[in-house]
């Protein structure tokens, strides 16, 4: 796992306070997030087929379902047992698609959230905004290979905006962007936890 | 919604969901069907190198109702022994679990209690 993410942004980090979890983004942030945002949408949103039997889709089966070749999509929709692919597959049909639209839902509501630079979430939008930038992270990291805490650590090394001058140094940049965001809106909700009880 | 429980109500957690788990034996006793879900299946964690810790130990709290320590104990297996078994139950009621994991983007899978090599299970034994 990554531990804690230190750099400096024009963005203010998330905290919480008497409006409740608040933030502040720059437009050039939100237009990043908000791409990163639909790149992930995209991935999830399921192929419609020409012959689905619409009474399965309703019910929220899919029968043509199969694991995911994309690693990123893999580590977004992962296999539910370790060394039993058939078990895997078969409750990938019963629960991947709804899966997918659980988690499309927790991006298209922080996107929604990007219309302005100051963020006020409530709790519930907190929530979403965590799970949405987690799999953000999530597929920022797959296209970075980060195997382990090793390359994680030499990603986190990267912080220095002058130095982007390829692809991969401008999406680790990203990734640790990303990573301090989500630690801050995360430590924010645990203190309104704190708060609360 | 993130406050499904107060810090310090994990037994009584603990306790509901064996509570739940008797009452789906129960019904099945009571009608002489003995099925799979009579076999305890362990929700394991998985350690990757992306989540952050304090998000895992957020999930723990806020979907399990965990307490801050408790959640903070599992994470740090997790991170340090590369998996945790973080709940465990009817096949069912873990798979329901995964599932949620998933929607967090957490790494998680089931397993029957007795298959993996510390299959001794978390808190399998209490069940004895």
């Amino acid at each position: 796992m990554a531990g804690d993410a230190r750099v400096a942004h024009v963005a203010k980090a998330f905290k919480y306070g008497l409006k409740g979890i608040t933030g502040y983004l720059e437009p050039a942030e939100r237009e990043l997030l908000r791409g990163l945002l639909d790149d992930v949408i995209s991935m999830l949103e399921p192929e419609l087929s020409q012959n689905e039997d619409p009474l399965t889709a309703l019910i929220g089966l899919d029968m043509n379902v199969k694991e995911p070749s994309d690693r990123a999509l893999l580590r977004l929709l992962p296999n539910v047992m370790k060394n039993d692919d058939a078990a895997s597959l078969e409750f990938r049909q019963l629960t991947e698609r709804s899966l997918r639209e659980g988690k499309i839902g927790a991006l298209r509501a922080a996107a929604m959230g990007l219309d302005r630079n100051e963020l006020v979430l409530t709790p519930e939008e907190a929530k979403l905004w965590s799970m949405a930038l987690n799999d953000v992270r999530l597929v920022l990291a797959e296209r970075l290979d980060i195997r382990d805490e090793a390359d994680a650590d030499h990603v986190h090394a990267m912080q220095d905006w002058s130095q982007a001058e390829d692809v991969e140094s401008y999406l680790a940049l990203v990734y640790n962007f990303t990573t301090w965001l989500q630690e801050s809106l995360v430590q924010a909700m645990m203190a309104s936890i704190d708060r609360k009880s | 919604m993130t406050t499904t429980a107060a810090p310090g109500t994990c037994a009584a957690t603990d306790i509901g969901i064996k509570g739940e788990e008797r009452t789906d034996i129960a019904e099945q006793s009571s009608t002489d069907v003995l099925s799979a879900a009579d076999i305890p299946w362990n929700l394991v964690v998985w350690n990757d190198p992306v989540n952050l810790m304090s998000y895992v130990s957020y999930v723990f709290q806020s979907y399990f109702g965990y307490s801050e320590a408790k959640s903070n104990k599992l994470m740090l297996e997790v991170h340090r022994k590369g998996r945790s078994i973080v709940a465990y139950g009817g096949k069912e009621q873990v798979e329901q679990h995964a599932v949620a994991m998933h929607g967090y983007g957490l790494w998680a899978t089931v397993e029957k209690a007795s298959s993996s090599g510390d299959g001794r299970g978390r808190k399998g034994g209490a069940r004895g």
